[in-house]
């Protein structure tokens, strides 16, 4: 009790000096490679706070909360990613310019079509850059292994894919006539680096998202108070508890074959990751969309119970959702998508999935990985067009049908995730031959004695993913119901839950990475 | 009807969470269904995160720094060393007596033979190395000081505290040496308790949350306290170790740049209140009482406090200066003022370099950047510590996860690490033990594990393997002493054995001088004419 009480003295009367406090803070303030700031970070909510202070004061003038918010966005992603701050302002500038002259060569009756050209070349460059560079970093460090030189790998600036992507959105809509260029250069800043979708999305589509920068006044009903919450406290549960402890506590040491080298232990750890790249990926997306709903921000569901899906068009109609959306209308339109005959049609879509693996990294498994998916898409397509019964949902189809073609689709979905997390074929090989020849019983009756919780964990994660939509309704409209006091518990609880967790987590693996999968990507 | 808006209460929401999350720094750890709950905090989760800082070495400016400054101790003479009386505060309780020197036998400090001992390599090219003097000083009695600089291998006393309490039952010696006054996040040693409040300290880790004019006065503990009115530490021993409880001296480390008072305590009883002047020099406190608890508290001023030294009135002590994250490099953000201003109050003996587990990396086998900063580092030691020998202690043996899905295998590069630490010591005549060669003896990583030695991440040993690895390490310094003693008592022997030779000769030749005498004598009774003497004698004889 004594001990408590010093504790507590020492919290509140400590005596720093104000020179001190302020170096501190300072320190505190910059960036740190070591600690880059996320929307689940303890950091993050108390920036927030003091965020909030100042946007409830400027809300209502739509460009000096334009203005301020944008500060704060580049704030955020300086703390995420320090100097490449520059290099965010550096797209914003150049998309902004040729949005303008791609709009007056619109309005004087041109395609513009060099200077949306100049744009993805631009935009395309950075990229490849970036996501080549470590490729040629990883060669050159193998042929000068213990030579003289010594390279250094790149560090990829944060989210540098999602805004390259919105920012060739933007200009290839201003020449396709869907928008109108924005008028100020830090609309389109905001447009770009608004710091909740700023790392990991959803991208927003600037015909959705510029009458919201332009609204007079942002408000929040109390059904979307209720959301945000939901999404927060689910996002945070799914993101920070199960994908990062089912992460730790299974998928790597199961791979690793650490947990026997049985093909049952095969099949659970590819269960494991299929969840655990969607909590971690749609957990973060949730964070996102509600961070910015509570700000009066309306941004695109990036995820609808993806391994629900009873065909592989449905499966990419709710995975990433704005990713593949524009997939679909700049990649997939652009290279003539399906008004150039049916063999073009299928070979575009298998085009666009395996850029879009590439995308992921240079290497087989993510080839195979976009070639698995484009030559299921196109198989889809085609089955749709010669079987008269064929439906593309599975909302459109009887208990019968859905049932099978659910599982048909999650195994199709689950293996791709093996040439997703594989590290080379090899390994793909050697797990699926460990499935084919060497599964037993025992190796489940094994993983109950050595892995229980993560069991729990994944049986718990799945139930979850494959309750009714109307639960999910349900949830969030109780959420909205219980009031001030619940939600504030709620959230406190789920943040003390995930401080434990993360606590329990550090003991078991030295390096916790601390940042979401997909920021590899 | 204008729905209402919700959006103030999102903001009023975040506070009330912010102010409820900030409340989980009171709830202490607990148990639940087998579950530890740690404790967590917010600030602790957002301030506390480690933060590496590359230093880089200034070898000039060191030599610079170090011209320039004041000797902290007058030599009065050369063998004894007085310290100035403003620098030295002295509170003598209850005197321990003198301190007595006894000088070890070869047979209590020998070394398990049986099993194999990674020598110690010494590359010094002086005709009496430092780590020969170093060795000389454990076989003659002296007292020893030993700081161990490494990172979070050592963290929480482990293998020192093993090392620390092997050494000091065979050379004699107590207390668990150098603990600093308040670090900036909450560890765990075993070896001794520390509660501490009212401090803002600071990391050698993270210079920047530290003010401007604090920056350069970090020792090689890393961790330095500032305190001012009500700051108090109170250091409490334990148990652990036999030689741990109940200390005789105790040396508080101390810089107080303007007037100030602080008092001291024992076991929260007997009180006593030190002035302190202004002075740029470091100072030291110095108590010798019984002791199982000491605070220290200021009543008035500003002092930065280093931490206290435990100990006994001889024999060795040895200083855990771990610093989670360090590679060696952050040796060059102390100041060099500082360590030698230390090195001169507490006299160091050896330096034990503990780096290069975060440095090694799979696949990479040239570390030429490394040596050449370990060689830096070695440099920035010795100028430091003018005294000690310096050894390099060679990275540890590390597993990682076989990606064929295999288990785990070696990461294949400790041998090329530990070669590059090895060349540095080299060149600087520094000294080496290849700890990766030491865990090899003893069954290599995997056995570690399968022991319970080790983390199941096989790169983090814990102190059962601390203790293993220890032993290990405790024979390799044993192995010169007991050469040196046994040398040492072999030439006594055969000094003995001359001298005992030369006295029976001496003897012999006694008794041939005496025979010869004697023979003389009766010659010269026989040359005189005595034949009636006899005679009568005779006859007196028979009546």
């Amino acid at each position: 009790m004594e001990q408590l009480w010093e504790y507590i003295k020492g919290m509140f009367v400590a005596p720093l000096s104000v020179e001190e406090s302020m170096s501190q803070l300072l320190y505190l303030l910059s960036y740190d490679p070591q600690s880059p700031m996320t929307l689940a970070g303890g950091l993050f909510l108390l920036m927030f706070l003091v965020f909030g202070v100042g946007y409830l004061a400027v809300r209502g003038v739509a460009w000096l909360r334009t203005f301020y918010v944008t500060a704060f966005s580049l704030y955020f992603y300086y703390k995420l990613s320090g100097l490449y701050l520059l290099l965010l302002i550096a797209v914003a500038l150049s998309d902004y310019t040729i949005g303008w002259c791609v709009a007056h060569h619109r309005r004087k009756g041109c395609s513009g079509s060099g200077w949306v050209a100049l744009s993805v070349i631009i935009n395309v460059s950075i990229l490849t850059y970036f996501k080549a560079g470590n490729m040629v970093v990883g060669w050159l460090q193998s042929i000068y292994d213990s030579g003289v030189l010594e390279f250094e790998a790149l560090v990829i600036p944060a989210g540098v894919s999602f805004f390259v992507f919105q920012s060739i959105a933007y200009v290839v809509d201003i020449s396709r006539g869907k928008i109108e260029p924005l008028r100020r250069f830090t609309d389109y800043l905001f447009l770009l680096s608004f710091f909740p979708k700023m790392f990991l999305g959803p991208l927003v589509k600037a015909s959705e998202f510029i009458p919201q920068i332009k609204a007079s006044r942002l408000s929040v009903s109390r059904d979307d108070l209720g959301r945000a919450v939901t999404l927060i406290v689910g996002g945070l549960f799914k993101y920070a508890i199960i994908a990062k402890s089912l992460g730790v506590l299974f998928v790597v040491p199961a791979f690793a074959g650490q947990l026997g080298d049985g093909g049952g232990v095969a099949i659970m750890a590819i269960l494991g990751f299929t969840l655990q790249i969607y909590c971690d990926f749609s957990g973060y997306s949730d964070l996102a969309v509600g961070v910015a709903l509570l700000l009066g921000f309306r941004l695109p569901d990036n995820f609808n119970a993806p391994y629900k899906s009873a065909t592989i068009t449905e499966f990419w109609r709710r995975w990433h959702i704005s990713l593949s959306t524009w997939l679909r209308d700049y990649l997939y339109i652009s290279l003539g998508g399906n008004r150039r005959g049916a063999v073009r049609t299928y070979l575009n879509l298998i085009i666009t999935m395996l850029l879009g693996g590439l995308w992921h990294g240079v290497g087989l498994t993510f080839l195979a990985w976009g070639a698995l998916h484009g030559v299921a898409l196109a198989l889809h397509k085609l089955w749709m067009r010669i079987v008269p019964w064929a439906k593309a949902t599975g909302e459109e189809m009887n208990l019968l049908l859905r049932l099978p073609s659910t599982i048909l689709t999650f195994v199709v979905v689950a293996f791709g995730w093996l040439l997703f997390t594989a590290k080379d074929m090899a390994m793909v090989e050697r797990v699926l031959s460990s499935i084919a020849y060497n599964t037993s019983f025992s190796d489940f009756i094994g993983l109950v004695e050595s892995s229980m919780p993560a069991l729990v964990i994944m049986a718990l994660g799945y139930v979850m993913h494959f309750m009714p939509r109307r639960v999910d309704m349900a949830v969030q409209g109780a959420v909205t119901r219980v009031g001030f006091i619940g939600q504030w518990i709620l959230v406190v609880a789920m943040i003390w839950g995930v401080m434990q967790c993360g606590a329990m987590l550090a003991t078991i693996a030295a390096e916790g990475a601390s940042l979401p999968m997909y920021a590899a990507f | 009807m204008k729905e209402r808006d919700y959006m103030l209460r999102g903001f009023v929401l975040t506070l009330a969470v912010v102010v409820g999350v900030a409340l989980f720094a009171l709830i202490p750890p607990f148990e639940l269904f087998g579950m530890h709950f740690a404790k967590v905090s917010l600030l602790e989760d957002i301030v506390g995160e480690e933060q590496v800082v590359e230093y880089s070495a200034d070898i000039e400016r060191l030599e610079h720094e170090l011209a320039t400054l004041e000797p902290c101790i007058e030599e009065v003479e050369a063998e004894q060393v007085e310290p100035l009386p403003s620098i030295r505060k002295e509170w003598i309780y209850e005197r321990e007596g003198e301190a007595v020197r006894r000088v070890p036998r070869s047979e209590e400090v020998m070394p398990d033979m049986s099993l194999p001992i990674v020598a110690i390599e010494d590359f010094d090219t002086l005709e009496v190395s430092r780590f020969d003097r170093f060795v000389d000083k454990l076989a003659s009695g002296e007292a020893a000081r030993i700081a161990f600089l490494g990172d979070s291998f050592v963290e929480g006393d482990i293998l020192t505290s093993d090392l620390r309490s092997e050494l000091q039952q065979i050379f004699g010696g107590r207390g668990v040496g150098f603990v600093a006054c308040d670090i900036p996040f909450a560890t765990v040693r075993r070896t001794i308790r520390r509660t501490s409040s009212g401090w803002s300290a600071y990391s050698v880790m993270k210079p920047k949350s530290a003010p401007e004019e604090l920056r350069d006065k970090f020792f090689v503990s890393g961790y330095l306290a500032r305190g001012g009115a009500g700051a108090r530490t109170q250091w409490s021993v334990t148990d652990a170790f036999e030689t741990l409880d109940s200390v005789g001296r105790a040396r508080i480390i101390l810089l107080s740049e303007a007037d100030s008072r602080v008092e001291l305590s024992l076991s929260d009883t007997l009180r006593y209140e030190v002035e302190l002047e202004a002075d740029s020099r470091l100072r030291e406190i110095y108590v010798e009482a019984p002791i199982t608890d000491l605070a220290i508290k200021v009543v008035e001023g500003d002092v930065l406090c280093y931490g206290v030294s435990l100990e006994g009135d001889s024999g060795v002590m040895i200083d855990n200066f771990s610093v989670r994250s360090n590679n060696g490099h952050a040796i060059f953000g102390t100041g060099a003022h500082i360590n030698r201003q230390i090195d001169e109050l507490l006299g160091y003996d050896l330096v034990v370099l503990q780096y290069g587990l975060n440095i090694m990396q799979a696949e990479r086998r040239n570390y030429s950047k490394y040596r050449d900063q370990l060689r830096d580092m070695i440099a920035y030691a010795e100028r430091c510590f003018p005294n000690a020998a310096i050894m390099v202690m060679g990275v540890s043996d590390r597993w990682v996860r076989d990606t064929q899905g295999e288990g785990y295998k070696p990461i294949g590069t400790v041998d090329a690490l530990s070669q590059y630490q090895r060349a540095a010591a080299d060149s600087c005549g520094a000294a080496f033990w290849n700890t990766a060669e030491a865990m090899a003896a003893l069954g290599g990583m995997p056995k570690f594990v399968a022991n319970g030695w080790a983390a199941k991440d096989y790169t983090h040993i814990n102190f059962r393997g601390g203790r293993a690895l220890a032993e290990a390490l405790a024979a390799a310094i044993r192995k010169p002493v007991y050469d040196l003693l046994a040398e040492r008592e072999e030439m006594v022997r055969v000094e003995e054995e001359r001298k005992a030779r030369e006295a029976w000769a001496r003897e012999q030749a006694r008794i041939a001088s005496i025979e010869a005498q004697m023979a003389a004598v009766a010659a010269i009774v026989d040359s005189l004419d005595m034949g009636e003497w006899s005679v009568v004698e005779q006859n007196g004889v028979e009546e």
